[in-house]
């Protein structure tokens, strides 16, 4: 879509990435929300409209978003939303919202604590309740099927996705957020058991508690408050079908139409935040987004090295807007993900001039 | 020190199935796997809308399989509990004869080795069909579906809701304050945490103030007063679902604590007729002693039973009723 308004990032912050935080999730917020807004070089007080993501099944409570308001200071009242998808789609809601014209300031955010219950066990309860919730059919299996079918249909093999593993978590050294880092021996990881073949365990992203915040503005607000806002010069998601044996997996059709409807072919981008949670996505993203071999990827190790259910995809963001305005890049890319086998996706085109 | 507490939340749903997934539930009670016609395909298993464009489907079923072919599979070595299956087995992409999308399911084989994109295989029956996606125990290597011993035959009226049960024991932290509000329940004390900005009380042990979203520190805490006034209540008649102990009516009060501005909500009122509670009536804390039961004590106070009237004359102040917290 075509903004009538620009928009900028000029704030975030992102917690601490841990295993396990004995920290609730308002807790969690309530840090990374006083983060964005310092960062951002205002108060609670001057943000219009807030939006959340986050999942009960998760959290392990109904409504659990009601507490985690506590964290954003809601007095006097603000306008608020929730959304139970990662924080990027609160991200895009908070866009949307900004649109409308009547606000200036939008704070959006992501929360998970995944370390609340065996992730194999939650995730089935978010699949579709009659044919696949029944089967247990967790986060892992559906990647390993995808994968499977990479490997396949001759896109990607085992060895590669070792690499990409070695090679995000080496990167990953230089990421103070990040969970999984260090230097690792391809051929050792490909000697290890499989957990849900073709899939071993450095395919699959870590266990992670964490949160992040995201400040966004209009344009003459962010011009008054920021001195190098990061432009949000397209934004977009795409769902397709939710069973995963009714889709070709060995494309990502959602991905490459959210990245075309958020303006990618307008300019080339030199980093991009992928949340490819396991490896094999990263080739696949790669292709359906159509980038270019010297585009950077997952810089900051991406989900391999840290993976905060719920709030992953935003961190994408905040990672593609740092290489921005701390990395002296021009044009990013961040994406996000949600369902099985890469169900749904957004993708979030940064830039450094509206 | 962190603390962690353990808690187990079930989900028992029952769902209604409609039209298309309830006629697929029934074939399989009838050992028959059905997909629905749209356009030149065959949708398995069958959804109400064409997966495309969205356009609801005639309902115009057609047998498939029973045997498919794998398209694509993976090993899970370490089933869940959710699994079919309690040994490594394979989920599948299968895809059943005239077909034109791939079933997940279960393919149960002696190990990894067995697999091969492109193996055939079969449904293995259970005995005792119910109409779910689970009367396919698995699938297994072979063109013609074993009969199962003890078979209790189809369904005898159309299936039209499913049950799905699952449970999810989730660990989570408590906060340091909660803790500490709660040993002081112990000492038969109200512990509060007055917030250094706005001087708001507050109860239960919150980690911040989510007005000035300052944290709470025990510097900040105060005794609360065990005397207050009733502000607000409800007259409950208890419905028997699981878990509920209450037999009949009983109160539920909102207590005003004098002297602060704290309401403590929906707290029980002891020794009191259920048809006389009103607004504006003087009660004081009744603490467990130690050892006594303190099961039913009141909502997120850990040993205080509730509040009983202590025979001061009623609070009359008009505005009490205005008051909602």
């Amino acid at each position: 879509m075509e903004p009538f308004d620009d928009i900028a990032i000029i704030g975030w912050s992102v917690s601490p990435m841990v295993r396990k935080t004995d920290k609730t999730e308002a807790q969690l917020l309530l840090e990374v929300i006083s983060g964005a807004v310092d960062d951002a070089g205002i108060t609670r007080h001057e943000v219009d409209f807030t939006c959340a993501g986050s999942c009960d099944y998760v959290a392990g409570q109904a409504f659990s978003f009601v507490q985690n308001i506590d964290a954003v200071g809601a007095w006097p009242p603000k306008s608020d939303s929730h959304v139970e998808m990662d924080g990027a789609w609160a991200l895009y809601e908070a866009f949307l919202r900004l649109q409308l014209g009547d606000a200036d300031i939008a704070l959006a955010m992501g929360s998970g604590r995944s370390s609340t219950a065996d992730p194999s066990i939650i995730y089935p309860m978010e699949m579709d309740p009659y044919y696949l919730a029944p089967l247990g059919a967790d986060a892992a299996s559906f990647a390993a099927l995808q994968a499977r079918a990479l490997i396949d249909g001759g896109q990607v093999t085992e060895r590669q996705m070792a690499e990409i593993a070695a090679r995000t978590r080496r990167d990953a050294k230089n990421n103070p957020h990040a969970q999984v880092t260090g230097d690792f021996d391809v051929d050792q990881l490909l000697a290890e058991e499989y957990l849900r073949a073709p899939l071993r365990r450095h395919d699959l992203p870590p266990i992670t508690d964490g949160a992040v915040a995201v400040v966004i503005a209009t344009r003459a607000k962010a011009l008054e408050l920021c001195e190098r806002p990061v432009w949000i010069s397209g934004l977009s998601h795409c769902s397709e079908l939710h069973y995963p044996g009714m889709r070709d997996l060995r494309t990502s059709a959602s991905t490459t139409s959210a990245a075309k409807a958020a303006g990618i072919e307008n300019g080339p981008v030199e980093v991009a935040e992928l949340q490819s949670a396991f490896t094999h996505e990263e080739p696949l993203l790669v292709e359906a987004l159509g980038l270019s071999p010297d585009v950077s990827v997952n810089p900051s190790g991406g989900p391999l090295a840290a993976n905060p259910i719920m709030a992953t995809g935003l961190v994408r963001v905040t990672e593609a807007a740092r290489q921005i305005r701390d990395e002296g890049k021009h044009r990013t890319l961040a994406h996000s993900s949600s369902g099985p086998c890469l169900q749904q996706n957004l993708v979030c085109i940064l830039e450094e001039s509206a | 020190m962190p603390q962690f507490t353990e808690s187990t939340i079930a989900f028992p749903y029952k769902r209604s199935l409609g039209p298309v997934i309830g006629a697929f539930m029934t074939a399989l009670t009838e050992m028959r796997i059905i997909g629905i016609r749209s356009d030149e395909r065959v949708i398995v298993p069958p959804l109400e809308w064409d997966p495309d464009t969205g356009v609801e489907l005639a309902h115009d079923f057609v047998d498939v399989g029973p045997a498919g072919t794998v398209v694509g599979w993976c090993w899970v070595s370490a089933p869940t509990v959710q699994h079919p299956l309690d040994h490594p087995f394979a989920f599948g992409l299968i895809k059943l004869d005239g077909a034109d999308t791939a079933l997940v399911h279960a393919i149960d084989v002696a190990g990894i080795e067995a697999m091969t994109t492109g193996m055939r295989v079969v449904p293995r029956w259970k005995a005792a069909r119910k109409g779910h996606i689970t009367d396919i125990e698995a699938f297994v290597p072979g063109e013609s579906p074993a009969v199962p011993a003890g078979d209790t035959g189809g369904a005898t009226e159309p299936v039209t809701m499913m049950e799905y049960d699952a449970s999810i024991t989730y660990t989570t932290p408590v906060p340091t304050n909660v803790i500490r509000a709660e040993e002081a329940t112990e000492e038969g004390r109200f512990l509060g945490l007055k917030c250094p900005e706005c001087g708001r009380l507050y109860t239960g042990g919150r980690s911040f103030c989510p007005i000035d979203t300052l944290e709470l520190s025990p510097s900040d805490e105060v005794d609360l007063p065990q005397v207050g006034t009733v502000t607000n209540y409800t007259i409950i008649t208890p419905v028997q679902y699981a878990g509920q102990t209450e037999t009949e009516r009983f109160g539920r009060v909102h207590v005003l604590l004098d002297g602060v501005d704290v309401v403590l909500q929906y707290q029980a009122l002891i020794d009191y007729p259920v048809d006389q509670i009103h607004i504006g009536i003087r009660v004081s804390a009744v603490w467990a002693s130690a050892g006594e039961d303190d099961s039913d004590n009141a909502a997120g106070v850990a040993n205080l039973i509730g509040w009983m009237p202590n025979g001061e004359p009623d609070n009359e102040d008009p505005e009490l009723v205005d008051r909602i917290n």
